[in-house]
């Protein structure tokens, strides 16, 4: 019996598509609003992310209520950064309580990379021991071993970075987030299939789902700024000449044609189980993606 | 040993302008090793605040300069009784610690503190200090190959490296090394990766209540007979 | 009462602490191997320093005579001197040389008057008895030298030659003892002690000499046409010429036998072989001597030693053995073994014979004679077996230097003037300890390599046929140079104050030669045969724990700028700036002159030893004391280690960023370095420049606000 739709839809065996959607920062949710609407019917889940890059916006929390009030299947990212262990528990509840069953469990960026960079950076817990809790929660306890008044059901979920510089301890890392129960794998920006491929050499022994991240970049400036400026990506020089090349004002499209590239090699190649397009901010060009990767529509 | 740096020029000009006669206080002990408040600093500060009171025109402040060989402990600031008779502030160069110990000792002076106290941590070479210790009470050195992640990695997570690591670095600051990169290094050499493949649990922040005390003595109640 | 012994207590204290602030240099090892122990490394200090008069004067304290031994010292101290373990010694004699020439020594007056009733005779006018008879004359006696040739010198007239001691030096160093008042009887051959005793002196120096040469023993030994060494240098030095002819031998392999070829190559023979029965390595001559003598075209054949000389036709036919090392005898030397059927003949005109001299003391003098004719000496108080007379120089050592003539001497009369005043004769003791140790190579590899500069010569051509000094004086920035070389060994730094010490091994890091180091119980250790006293870690030693070993460098800093602040308030320059300058590239070689005389006045010089001495707080002083500027200047690619320009820039950023919060522009403190800085009179000029610019809008901020 699954605890979502997406988990339903993670043991059906079909390729999986999700994408994410980055909160407003202020109280205008119209643009949100809209990328939801656009995106609803066309991937398996949307994703709305958590002060991405520790910049304070709207809270994934808010946005996944948004995507369940219009229809979709969220998954809520849940970072370590802010709260401790009761605000993340607590949250939890909240989010069970109004159908909101799909966690991606992060431990978050640093505060020093983002815009309250005098903030206290909380880290009670790290996405490893997050995963745990929500399994201990699911067990009816709270992390004091009280008992639950009622004990919330999640698909869980992690990320991974395939393309990690340096990758033994990320395995490590990785193994642990399994054996702490989590199902599917949203992995860091996949440029170098031949990384992902070895990746899922190592991950087909484990019973989860691996979702390839797909990262639309619109510029090599861009795809430059990210590599100094945000944790976690590692977009290879190769990828920034291909940007570089394109004509001006096009970087765009040269972008959306790597990705679409790259998510039609993935699947033709059945690498792995699925992908997370991440738009940032050119969300609006996601459902273009999906149509050029002859996704579009597949899955209703 | 406690590292700590001089608070600016400015900030310690504003704290003492109200006071005509000022001791400044060295410490002989880890602010003289970490150049924040040794005898030196002290001659160096003292000089600072001649010249500046001497270009600001209108300075009506005159100094005076001692370095304990510590500030921590209440026996040493019996020295100082007869030199703080006539003063009406000290300027502390100890540690926030020696700080309160002399405003503990000497009630009635104001006490300002002249260094900000800012790790406990070690010379990585002349010059640079590093954090090395959180004084979190309940080490796991053991565990993770003699480098600490609660110190040394930006977000103190027990279970590996986060995503943002890079080069070997740190994704909040390029220039300090990513403590799990350090940790898998060490216990692979160590042949001791098993460590980081355990899962450890959420850490405990109640190690003992704070403010922490230890007590080293047994509680001995006197004329009870032994054995 | 016990307040009385706390005072006594505290009293003890106090002196201890000032005990251990004083007098705890070590003696340096130059000065340990000097026969009269002189103060080589501060005079030398002083030479690098340019300030010649002062190390003239110091010269004059330890030496009677400065400008003889700046000709003949044959320079233990360079042997000894630690330098040579890093490239070459310092040229300690020809420094001297300089400093007595420049300093004009010959020039100073020497005074002293008789306020002992006692006289004391000095038998032999040579170095031991002219030092003797100046430092008796100095303590106030009457002193008389009785001399057996016509002029006075002993060795110094007679056996050395002119060409390494002008005579004119030797006769002002005799008019001098003139000067003070001993009264000099020449041509007065002493024959019997009693009489000189009956004569009313209370005591007598007997400093007679080695003139007696040794014999060969070989055949033909007396025939017409050998000559001994110490008669032929006699014979020329009192003005006899000797006729020359074609061909001279020379036998021996010492100082003797070269001075005697290079003499007779002087006056005129076509031809002069040395013969001596060991190897170059072996030769108890000075290398330098040596060495020379080859260039003039003296030819040294080795391993050939004479057995039978034989007269004929006006010629010597001298009959030659070759020789070999053999095994080294009790002294270490090897020994020489004849090859059997190696003998071979050399026709030759003159021989001259230079084994060895011994002195020859005359039977009426009753005196005790030990091994080689010496006369037998308590070392110590230097008294014969005869009640009152004393005795040294080569009669009791047999042949050896001057400088150890002019100890002897010295020695001397000391002990002659406790035997007068009844004192017991204490021997001295040396206050400081003797630097010993060598350099570990992890310090010589820190230490910038400077090659030696040696005095100019005249060409071997010009000198061969003439008696002027060979060696020339060095330049004024040739003798700095040379100087700025010496290590200053003991005069490192010590941690004066242990328990100020918090070992935060700030020492240990900054060093630039890697000499402090933890000991086994965790404390540090500056051990001072290592340190170079360049002065790092006393500047920046947070616990100000550490002094240099010479406690008047950080003081003297102390003490040039309040004398410039001084000098700067009495003046109507304005506005003041203040530089703290290196003294020994930039001041010393006049650089610096010719940089800052450019700029406008105002400019006031501190002169260091040094910039890495400069510390921030010294800085600071100077604006508290009104500087408008402050100025840096180091000698750069000239200074002894390559770190110095860091530090000190180190210390300009922390001392800017205090001026910066106080609301001074922090280029008014500015870092000049020769060979960085384009050109730095320009530089300077820039500098003044934008200080009189900062001066001039302080004065009218001034006139606005009042």
């Amino acid at each position: 019996m699954a605890n979502s739709l997406f988990e339903e839809k993670l043991n059906s065996g079909e390729f999986l598509v999700t994408t994410e959607v980055g909160p407003p920062k202020g109280a205008d949710i119209s643009e949100m609003v809209h990328h939801v609407d656009l995106l609803k019917d066309k991937v398996d889940a949307i994703n709305i992310t958590d002060h991405q890059s520790s910049v304070m916006r709207f809270p994934s929390l808010g946005g996944c209520l948004l995507v369940k009030e219009r229809g979709g299947e969220p998954v809520l990212q849940v970072t370590c950064r802010d709260r401790n262990r009761l605000a993340l528990q607590a949250d939890l509840l909240l989010a069970y309580s109004r159908g909101i069953s799909n966690v991606l469990c992060l431990t978050g960026d640093s505060v020093d990379v983002g815009d309250h960079k005098e903030a206290k950076p909380v880290f009670d817990l790290d996405s490893v021991q997050l995963l745990k809790m929500i399994k201990t929660m699911e067990s009816g306890k709270d992390m004091g071993a009280t008992d639950l008044k009622g004990a919330p059901k999640f698909c869980v979920g992690a990320s991974v970075h395939p393309e990690a510089d340096f990758i033994e301890p990320q395995l490590i890392k990785f193994e642990k987030k399994v054996s702490a129960g989590a199902q599917f794998f949203q992995t860091q920006g996949i440029f170098d299939l031949r990384c992902l491929s070895r990746f899922m050499q190592y991950a087909s022994q484990f019973n989860v789902k691996i979702l390839a991240g797909i990262i639309v970049l619109a510029s090599a400036r861009m795809a430059r700024y990210m590599n100094d400026n945000v944790p976690g990506i590692i977009v290879p020089q190769t990828t920034i000449d291909e940007l570089a090349s394109a004509e001006k004002g096009k970087g765009l499209q040269k972008g959306i044609d790597i990705a679409v590239r790259l998510i039609k090699a993935i699947r033709e190649e059945n690498l792995c189980h699925g992908v997370h397009i991440m738009a940032v901010g050119n969300e609006k060009t996601v459902p273009d993606i999906l149509e050029a990767a002859q996704l579009a529509g597949a899955y209703p | 040993m406690i590292v700590a740096e001089q608070k600016p020029l400015e900030e310690i000009r504003r704290m003492t302008a109200p006071y005509e006669r000022i001791l400044i206080l060295g410490c002989g002990t880890c602010m003289t090793v970490c150049d924040a408040g040794g005898e030196r600093e002290v001659s160096f500060l003292h000089n600072a605040l001649r010249l500046a009171q001497a270009k600001s025109s209108g300075g009506i402040h005159t100094f005076s300069e001692y370095t304990l060989k510590r500030q921590c402990d209440l026996e040493f600031m019996d020295l100082l009784v007869d030199r703080v008779g006539d003063v009406d502030a000290i300027l502390s160069l100890g540690c926030g610690i020696g700080v309160q110990a002399v405003a503990e000792r000497f009630p009635d002076i104001p006490v300002l503190p002249g260094v900000n106290t800012s790790f406990m941590g070690m010379a990585k070479e002349w010059g640079i200090w590093d954090e090395r210790c959180a004084a979190c009470g309940d080490c796991i050195l053991e565990e993770t190959g003699g480098i600490c992640p609660i110190t040394r990695c930006t977000k103190g997570i027990l279970n590996g490296p986060c995503a943002g690591t890079k080069n070997g670095k740190c994704e909040a600051n390029k220039d300090m090394d990513c403590a799990w990169v350090l940790i898998y290094k060490h216990l692979e050499r160590l042949q001791q990766l098993e460590k980081m493949r355990r899962y450890y649990p959420p850490r405990n922040f109640r190690a003992i209540p704070r403010p922490k005390r230890i007590v080293g003595k047994a509680s001995i109640d006197v004329g009870e007979a032994d054995g | 009462m016990y307040s009385t012994r706390d005072n006594n207590i505290k009293a003890y204290q106090a002196s201890q602490v000032k005990e251990a602030f004083y007098g705890h240099t070590f003696t340096p090892p130059c000065q340990a191997a000097c026969p009269l122990h002189m103060n080589i490394s501060e005079y030398v200090d002083l030479v690098a320093q340019g300030k010649v008069m002062e190390a003239l004067q110091i010269i004059r304290d330890g030496n009677p005579f400065p400008s003889i031994c700046a000709y003949v010292c044959t320079h233990p101290c360079e042997d000894a001197c630690r330098r040579g373990q890093v490239e070459k010694p310092i040229a300690i004699r020809a420094l001297k040389r300089f400093a007595v020439e420049f300093g004009g020594d010959r020039m100073i007056q020497t005074e002293a008057e008789a306020t002992q009733i006692e006289k004391v005779a000095i038998v032999g006018s040579g170095p031991a008895g002219l030092a003797c008879a100046y430092y008796l004359r100095k303590l106030g006696y009457s002193v008389t030298i009785f001399e057996a040739y016509s002029e006075l010198g002993g060795m110094l007239r007679v056996g050395i030659p002119q060409y390494r001691l002008p005579r004119e030096v030797l006769d002002t160093e005799v008019q001098r003892l003139t000067q003070m008042g001993v009264e000099i009887r020449t041509n007065t051959r002493v024959v019997s002690l009693d009489l000189v005793l009956d004569m009313g002196y209370k005591a007598i120096f007997i400093t007679i000499g080695a003139h007696q040469s040794l014999r060969m023993g070989i055949e033909g030994e007396e025939s017409l046409g050998v000559i001994d060494g110490a008669t032929f240098l006699r014979e020329v030095n009192l003005g006899l010429k000797p006729p020359l002819e074609e061909r001279v031998a020379v036998v021996g392999g010492g100082n003797v036998a070269i001075d005697a070829a290079r003499t007779a190559l002087r006056l005129g023979a076509h031809k002069v072989n040395i013969l001596y029965r060991r190897s170059q390595a072996e030769m108890p001559a000075d290398p330098a001597e040596v060495e020379q003598a080859l260039e003039e075209g003296v030819e040294i054949l080795f391993l050939v030693a004479p057995t039978r000389i034989k007269r004929g036709n006006g010629r010597l036919s001298v009959t030659c053995i070759r020789m070999e090392l053999g095994e080294p005898d009790a002294s270490g030397r090897r020994q020489s073994v004849p090859i059997k059927d190696s003998a071979f003949t050399k026709q030759i005109d003159i021989l001259i014979t230079a084994i060895g001299q011994a002195p020859q003391s005359p039977g009426d003098f009753h005196l005790r004679i030990g091994r080689g004719s010496t006369i037998q000496v308590d070392p110590v108080t230097l008294t014969t077996n005869r009640n009152g007379v004393f005795a040294g120089g080569d009669a009791v050592t047999g042949p050896a230097t001057v400088t150890q003539a002019l100890a002897s001497g010295r020695q001397a009369a000391f002990r002659i003037d406790d035997y007068l005043q009844h004192r017991y004769p204490l021997v001295l003791k040396e206050a400081r300890e003797t630097l010993a140790g060598d350099l570990l190579p992890k310090t010589i590899e820190m230490i910038r390599k400077v090659e030696r500069l040696e005095p100019p010569l005249l060409p071997p051509e010009a000198r061969a046929k003439e008696f002027r000094p060979v060696e020339l004086i060095y330049n004024w920035e040739a003798a700095i140079n040379e100087a700025r070389r010496c290590l200053r060994c003991g005069m490192g730094v010590e941690i004066l104050f242990q328990d100020r010490c918090a070992t935060c091994l700030t020492c240990l890091r900054v060093c630039p030669y890697h000499v402090p180091y933890l000991d086994d119980r965790g404390t540090i250790q500056i051990p001072a045969d290592q340190c170079q006293a360049c002065g790092i870690c006393v500047a920046e030693c947070p616990a100000k724990a550490i002094v240099l070993r010479k406690p008047y460098e950080r003081q003297q800093v102390t003490a040039e700028l309040d004398h410039a602040l001084k000098s700067a308030a009495e003046s109507k320059f304005k506005p003041l700036i203040i530089g703290f300058c290196c003294q020994y590239g930039l001041f010393g070689t006049g650089t610096l002159a010719n940089m800052w005389r450019k700029a406008e006045a105002g400019i006031w010089i501190v002169p260091v030893l040094c910039i890495a001495k400069v510390e921030d707080s010294h800085i600071l002083r100077a604006f508290e004391m009104g500087a408008e500027g402050v100025f840096i200047a180091g000698c750069g690619e000239q200074c002894a280690r390559e770190d110095t320009t860091f530090w000190i820039r180190q210390r300009v950023e922390k001392v800017r960023k205090t001026l910066t919060q106080i609301g001074l522009e922090p280029e008014r403190l500015q870092t000049f370095i020769l060979g960085t800085n384009e050109d730095p009179a320009t530089e300077m000029d820039r500098f003044a420049e934008r200080i009189g610019g900062f001066y001039l809008a302080s004065l009218i901020m001034q006139e606005v606000k009042s």
